[in-house]
């Protein structure tokens, strides 16, 4: 077939023979030159060791919430959970955190790097240094305290040191509870000589 | 009949720090008040205040600011010069109040007054006691 004559015809005749090579090297393009896809950092490996995890069972950020007896609301929680081996020993946990809201508005909230959970005698053992902040302004430390679960009784084990609207107070021990008969609300209870330091608001 | 009496020792500073130790402390997280009971002992400056029991009860309003403190079972107010024995004291922070009933004796450098209701304005350091006096004036008169 002769190179045509006319300007119309030779333009078509050129294109017809442009275009599908032009198509050619688009379509190559595509497979042969595509982008190297690295297959191994696609998928997130979890760091975790997975030997560790698989050894001892655990429960991460365990949350247990209860009503006690005398109506105040108690939430435990913890960063991880270890259960226990028999019935006696409830299982242990780390970075613990216990919310007690009683009836009457006071709130009570308790934090131990570790503690363990006595279920039998339905109480929580923290250790290793816990504060207690509660709604009336009185911020404790001390090293160790048993909080029950089934009602709203706090007691340390150790000596104690508070800061609050009463000035300073250092104590051999402390107990946070319901009042007794006669006296409604709660009474927080420093025993084995107390020493207060308060300094007169001028 | 009544006895004024001079209590230049008595005359505290309340803007000085209290101490307060005792065996143990109750503190009512309703209302605040605190009761320290064994032994308490109570220091502001110079001014020693001994009893049995002591309640600290706050203002309704402002839980920091102590509004009254009230001592029972034996109380022993002490200071550099004098010192008065009695039954119970109540001490009103705001207006400097110490109010002893129940055989209250005061020794003032040598002299004893005994009466049953002793008055005590620590501001101004000034006393009056009410009820059955009875003075003690050593003959050597005040050293």
């Amino acid at each position: 077939m002769a190179i045509p004559d006319n300007l119309h015809s030779r333009v078509v005749f050129w294109l017809k023979i442009l275009l599908p090579i032009l198509a050619l090297a688009i379509l190559s393009t595509l497979f042969l030159f595509s982008r190297r896809i690295d297959t191994e950092g696609a998928l997130p490996y979890s760091e975790v060791d997975v030997t560790e995890l698989a050894r001892d069972q655990r429960l991460t950020d365990p949350q247990y919430s209860t009503v006690t007896d005398d109506g105040s609301a108690l939430s435990v929680a913890a960063a991880v959970a270890r259960p226990g081996t028999g019935d006696a020993d409830g299982g242990a946990a780390d970075d613990l955190v216990m919310r007690y809201d009683t009836q009457d508005g006071l709130r009570i909230d308790l934090e131990a790097t570790s503690g363990q959970i006595d279920q039998t005698g339905g109480q929580a053992i923290l250790r290793d240094g816990v504060t207690i902040t509660t709604s009336t302004g009185y911020k404790l430390t001390t090293s160790g305290l048993d909080a029950a679960l089934d009602r709203t009784k706090v007691v340390s084990d150790g000596a104690v040191t508070a800061t609050g609207p009463l000035g300073r107070i250092d104590a051999g021990r402390m107990e946070l509870r319901h009042g007794d008969a006669g006296i409604d609300g709660y009474v927080l209870i420093f025993n084995d000589g107390v020493k207060l330091v308060y300094q007169p608001v001028k | 009949q009544g006895a004024t009496v001079a209590f230049g020792g008595i005359k505290s500073d309340t803007s000085q720090p209290v101490e307060v130790t005792a065996d143990q402390l109750a503190v009512n997280q309703t209302d605040g008040t605190a009761t320290f009971t064994g032994n308490v002992v109570v220091i502001q400056g110079d001014l020693r205040l001994g009893a049995t029991t002591v309640r600290v009860e706050y203002a309704k309003d402002d839980r920091t600011k102590v509004e009254r403190i009230v001592a029972s079972g034996g109380v022993t107010l002490a200071s550099a010069a004098e010192a008065a024995e009695a039954k119970d004291a109540v001490y009103t922070v705001a207006n400097g109040q110490v109010v002893m009933t129940g055989d209250v004796l005061l020794t003032q450098n040598g002299g004893t007054i005994a009466g049953q209701k002793l008055s005590v304005d620590l501001k101004t350091g000034t006393g009056q006691m009410d009820g059955r006096v009875r003075t003690v004036i050593s003959p050597k008169g005040s050293q």
